[in-house]
């Protein structure tokens, strides 16, 4: 059924109902959500004035910040499809992503160390938005500047082109390959689905407000900035985590009442600040996905802060952002777990062949709900691998009590996890056979205390040349995001395989 | 070796793969040139903990004490003197 449903719409109902609120506040900067609807208006009005119409994709390459999000709802609010990239990219996957998704129109910092290098791969028949002051040296494409487009003018109070639930309001890069970029689509209806769910179980409200510290590009930021903005919560930006005392200090300051984080960061607050000594009384809730977090740490976090409701989940990109919750109530009883499936998810557990299998019993986590993905942008064939009659496959193992909660108990891809990144094995492999003196490599995730996993790889040397561990470390710095880049790097005489010749991935980890 | 050429072989060595000195300035920020992360930077202080015989306290993780080399060094020569 095609309805009006622009999701753009529900921050237009925060700024009717609460107009003079905090929507944002970016360092100096804070915007009410008066401000942040006409300044969606304006930007949307220039990309409607420069011929973006519904369905086309626009590209967004900036770190979280008061113009990533009006670039965002302005993209939806003209009916395009917002392509959020992964700031910490490298120019050519940036490039990869661009051109595979067919963006129109480009959203970037000059100040991204990435941009001049981006700007020179990508031909000239993109439009480009600048979004920093200090303009990027370039002649050969169509540049705009941010303080342009939000002069626009704008022709409609409220931009909101029609679009029904299925159209598609974002397309976020996961971790596919270079030769095969994994584009998870996501529709308005997916976007409207699971943030409401998410809206619902944590109990948000205009009361709320929380530092962010999580980046947009992710399905994770991008829930906690939707869930708050739609709530008429505000949203506090933290853009680094390397000096976990200055994110706590702005806990207090703001006197937030949530935050969010993966394992590694509430790793980091309970080892390296003096988290008993905040304030942190407004702290109404924590929540943690990511990866599962050690129970130690749980249970550190529970004694630090008591009368906080802590929230475990889990979820994936294919799900929008979230799959369960552990409501806190059931913390204790059901520690290990991730929880119940969010309103509106169901869970099955099923086995090789793709049969149900009886609670208690360990298989593959499928998922339903509308929030599910409409599946790989331009590539029917992974799609089709992961969605099966409607159920998401998310290459999870786990089992579920006979209360229907969920354990996790591993992951039936090779995936590595790393902080709150996604990596594939594939992606370093193809990256650092490229070397000279490379006759074979494999990349594996092996268990860290902080981050969940790092990146181990294993190469076997040709006989031409001879690289050492810098040599590959430096060649995967040079092209992929740094947190692809391997921890360590060992040279062995052969790889471990099958009989038929498959490499047994699962010794190397034992190495 | 001086702690600046401690702190400049590990960052050139662990962060940016080179031993080209010039690819770091002693006043380059770590956090605005990207060099390191939230968990580089607690590799950095484990390094200098172990290298220069100090314990960095907790409030003492800040950016005036670790943000770039030369931070660094004036951070742990007040440590130490």
């Amino acid at each position: 059924m095609t309805m009006q449903s622009n999701i753009v719409k529900k921050i237009y109902s925060s700024a009717n109902e609460y107009p003079d609120k905090t929507a944002l506040v970016d360092g100096d900067r804070v915007l009410t959500y008066r401000e942040l609807a006409q300044q969606i208006n304006a930007a949307a009005s220039y990309l409607i004035n420069n011929g973006v119409v519904k369905s086309d994709r626009v590209s967004i390459i900036l770190e979280n910040s008061v113009e990533y999000v009006i670039a965002y709802y302005a993209i939806l609010a003209a009916g395009g499809v917002v392509v959020a990239l992964n700031t910490q990219a490298k120019a050519e996957d940036l490039q990869n992503w661009i051109v595979h998704s067919g963006s129109k129109l480009i959203f970037l910092n000059s100040m991204n160390r990435e941009s001049g290098d981006l700007l020179n791969r990508i031909s000239d028949n993109y439009n480009i938005v600048e979004v920093s002051s200090c303009r990027v040296v370039d002649n050969s494409h169509s540049i705009v500047s941010w303080n342009d487009i939000l002069h626009e003018k704008v022709t409609d109070d409220n931009h909101a082109v029609v679009v029904s639930n299925e159209d598609l309001a974002s397309i976020i890069y996961t971790s596919g390959t270079t030769g095969k970029p994994k584009g998870v689509m996501l529709s308005h209806g997916n976007l409207d689905a699971n943030f409401t769910s998410i809206i619902d179980y944590l109990s948000l409200t205009s009361q709320d407000s929380i530092v962010n510290v999580l980046p947009f590009y992710y399905s994770y930021g991008n829930s906690i900035l939707h869930t708050h903005l739609f709530a008429g919560a505000s949203v506090v930006l933290e853009n680094s985590f390397m000096y976990p005392k200055k994110t706590l200090e702005k806990l207090v300051e703001h006197k937030v009442t949530g935050f969010s984080g993966v394992p590694s960061t509430f790793g980091i607050l309970l080892n390296r600040t003096k988290l008993e000594e905040y304030d942190l009384s407004s702290l109404r809730y924590i929540t943690q996905a990511g990866g599962p977090m050690p129970v130690a740490n749980i249970e550190r976090i529970r004694a630090v802060l008591p009368e906080t409701e802590l929230i475990i989940m889990y979820g994936q990109t294919e799900a929008t952002a979230r799959l369960s919750y552990l409501p806190s109530s059931a913390l204790e009883q059901k520690m290990g777990s991730v929880g119940i499936p969010i309103p509106g998810v169901k869970f099955e557990i099923r086995d090789d062949d793709g049969n149900k299998v009886s609670d208690g019993v360990v298989g593959e986590v499928y998922a339903s709900g509308k929030n599910i993905m409409c599946g790989y942008w331009r590539a029917d064939d992974i799609t089709n691998l992961t969605i099966i009659n409607g159920w998401l496959k998310t290459g999870d193992l786990g089992r579920i009590d006979e209360q229907g909660y969920l354990f996790l108990t591993g992951r039936k891809s090779d995936m590595i996890k790393v902080g709150g990144h996604r990596i594939s094995p594939v992606e370093i492999e193809e990256k650092i056979i490229e070397l000279d003196g490379v006759e074979e490599v494999v990349a594996v995730g092996n268990d860290d205390d902080l981050l969940g996993q790092v990146i181990h790889v294993y190469v076997v040397h040709s006989n031409s040349n001879d690289i050492n561990e810098r040599d590959v470390r430096a060649h995967c710095s040079q092209h992929m995001a740094s947190y692809k880049v391997p921890k360590t790097v060992r040279f062995v005489d052969k790889l471990p395989r099958t009989a038929s010749g498959k490499i047994q991935r699962y010794l190397l980890k034992k190495i | 070796m001086s702690v600046e050429e401690k702190i400049r072989g590990f960052v050139l060595e662990n962060y940016l793969f080179t031993d080209d000195q010039s690819a770091l300035e002693n006043n380059d920020s770590f956090l605005e040139k990207g060099i390191v992360d939230s968990t580089g930077i607690l590799e950095i202080i484990a390094f200098i903990e172990e290298e220069c015989g100090i314990t960095v306290e907790d409030d003492e993780m800040v950016p005036e004490n670790l943000d770039s080399v030369t931070n660094i060094v004036a951070f742990v020569g007040k440590k130490t003197s």
